[in-house]
């Protein structure tokens, strides 16, 4: 087992996904940091040195990741309520902010806007 | 109404009266009363039974069917429970291991007991090799020869080697002439190095006149270095990182040199007889070398210790080029995917890398240019491929000029590298075109062919002629498909 930014993976994960299942790292963020530390895209986690880890560790908890991203994001939408602006009634009323029809499919709206947004 | 009906049946069926009343009531009774009355009644007990003992027995007879309704019924719903069930792994079979998939994908079958021995197949040896008497004859490669040829990776899976009892090979024109130039370097005091690219169309036999230039490279005690497949230094695969102190940057795949190195080992028993000459340098490899050792036990050491293995190889190559060393073949299959852009990206642009950056590649070209020489002689060899390759307008330039066409131009709308340009500027190289082979040689390869049972058709000239038209002049991938491959 691999542990990254306190989580545990299996060895035979790839590094790229593993990476990826953090939120706020997508396929962009994690090509460079790859990159940054010579990690070719089919590597997996069980071939990597005990220093690259602590390197992906150390990278990862610099970044703006997981739950302060999600943090950041809920604030932002907060913000909006307490200005209230058009944008943050729309969340708090869990209908599409930019102008979509709602007369019908704003399942993905009544999914995720809302004040607490989830991330 | 019920007389008018017997009359007429006895007129047409002239039975009895008797007879008649009986067949005509059931309709006239199932006019009167609806049929499901009479479907119905058999299960329910007629309540004028005479017989007590009969009574008795019909009463208690339903239970008997209803027990028997009930089991089925029983029966049935057990069973679809059961089928409900999760099914068991019955059928399923193993999920097959880590890399055991890769491996069945990447076997050479070398030897197929099923094919019938070809009786007077010589083994090609240092003599044959250059021997013109041998123009257009198969001739057999030797165990101890394929051993090190399937350690190079010369084998190819595409190749229809499980198709024969042993592997063996055509002596077309370019192998006798390849085998006299090796026999040339040999003899010569100068050590000339042949540096030389094979061309030509899908299937004429480019890939194999490497492994026939590995065969005698082997049969004359030369170290042979191979890259079986460009693309696996090119494709992001396999690790990679930057090596100190290198400006521009260039980058060593630590894993894949550790593999070149153990093949070298296996594949080249010569170097346990050759030693070190001078030590390490204890700046390039970090750890202590002992002196004196052989350049095989060298190259296990890199071969097992990846971190070092590139300064080793690096060693390794600069003690092959010390005097009364044995020349040396670099060879390279599938060269335009050295040509271009990696999949591999690097900081602090995020843009691919080069290919010409790697290290591998970067000492194989060295050496293909003339930028390094071989001081004891030697072969570089690479060959294109025509199935597998990116599109390098550059490579195609520097290589149609090299044929001597030098009338090309380039294209004002393709993008050209100087860099790969710049490979071929020193002059030096050789492009050679791997054509069709001779009706001759066709007919040789052929009457081996049937010698080995897989070819059933009678080699006469007509067959050999429609066949050697068919594969476009004599190209022997083609042939191979026509003869032996296709089934009408």
């Amino acid at each position: 087992m691999v542990f990254i930014l306190g989580t545990n993976f299996n060895e035979a994960r790839l590094v790229r996904k593993t990476l990826q299942s953090f939120y706020g790292v997508g396929p962009q963020v994690c090509a460079r940091l790859l990159a940054r530390l010579y990690i070719h895209p089919t590597a997996r986690l069980g071939s990597l040195n005990s220093q690259t880890v602590l390197d992906i560790t150390s990278i990862l908890s610099e970044m703006k990741i997981e739950n302060d991203l999600r943090r950041e994001l809920r604030e932002n939408i907060s913000r909006l309520k307490s200005m209230g602006t058009y944008r943050g009634k729309r969340h708090a009323m869990g209908l599409p902010v930019r102008g979509q029809n709602t007369r019908n499919q704003t399942n993905s709206a009544k999914k995720l806007n809302r004040v607490e947004r989830i991330g | 109404m019920s007389s008018h009906i017997p009359l007429q049946l006895t007129m047409s069926l002239q039975t009895c009266w008797r007879c008649l009343s009986k067949t005509s009531k059931p309709p006239l009774f199932s006019l009167q009363h609806p049929l499901q009355s009479w479907l119905l009644l058999p299960a329910t007990i007629a309540p004028f039974t005479t017989s007590a003992s009969l009574a008795k027995q019909i009463v208690n007879s339903p239970k008997v069917p209803k027990k028997k309704k009930e089991n089925n019924v029983l029966k049935v719903a057990t069973g679809f429970r059961k089928k409900s069930k999760k099914p068991t792994d019955v059928g399923k079979g193993r999920r097959p291991a880590p890399g055991e998939r890769k491996a069945l994908r990447k076997r050479v079958v070398l030897s197929n007991t099923n094919a019938l021995e070809v009786h007077g197949l010589q083994d090609i040896d240092a003599e044959s090799m250059m021997n013109e008497s041998f123009r257009g004859q198969v001739l057999g490669i030797p165990g101890r020869i394929v051993d090190r040829l399937r350690a190079v990776e010369a084998f190819k899976v595409p190749q229809g080697w499980a198709l024969f009892r042993r592997p063996a090979m055509l002596m077309r024109k370019e192998t006798l002439d390849f085998g006299r130039e090796v026999e040339g370097i040999a003899r010569d005091e100068k050590k000339k190095s042949i540096r030389r690219v094979y061309v030509g169309e899908r299937g004429s036999g480019k890939s194999l006149m490497l492994l026939q230039a590995m065969t005698m490279a082997f049969l004359k005690d030369w170290v042979v270095i191979n890259i079986p497949n460009a693309q696996d230094l090119i494709s992001a695969q396999t690790e990679y990182g930057p090596v100190p102190d290198t400006t521009p940057t260039l980058y060593a795949q630590r894993n894949y040199t550790a593999t070149l190195l153990s093949t070298i080992a296996r594949s080249n028993p010569s170097l346990t007889d050759l030693q070190l000459t001078q030590p390490t340098n204890l700046s390039d490899i970090p750890i202590p070398i002992p002196p004196n050792i052989s350049l095989a036990r060298l190259a296990s050491i890199g071969s097992s210790d990846p971190e070092i293995a590139w300064p080793i190889f690096q060693v390794l190559l600069s003690e092959l080029k010390k005097p009364s060393r044995p020349p040396l073949m670099f060879c390279l299959d599938g060269l335009a995917h050295i040509m271009c852009d990696t999949r591999y990206i690097a900081p602090p642009e995020y843009k691919p890398i080069h290919a010409h950056d790697f290290t591998i590649i970067k000492s194989f070209l060295d050496h293909l240019s003339g930028a390094e020489n071989l001081p004891n002689g030697g072969a570089i060899l690479a060959a294109t491929s025509n199935s597998n390759n990116p599109v390098i307008p550059s490579l195609d330039l520097a290589l149609s000029q090299l044929r001597g066409n030098q009338t090309v131009e380039r294209d004002p709308f393709a993008k050209y590298d100087e860099r790969v340009l710049g490979v071929f500027n020193k002059g030096g190289v050789e492009v050679q075109t791997i054509g069709g082979i001779t009706k001759e040689d066709a007919r040789a390869l052929m009457e081996y062919w049937a010698k080995s049972g897989v070819c059933r058709q009678r080699v006469d000239e007509g067959f050999v002629g429609e066949k050697w038209t068919l594969s476009g002049g004599g190209v022997v991938g083609e042939l191979e498909r026509a003869v032996i491959r296709m089934r009408v």
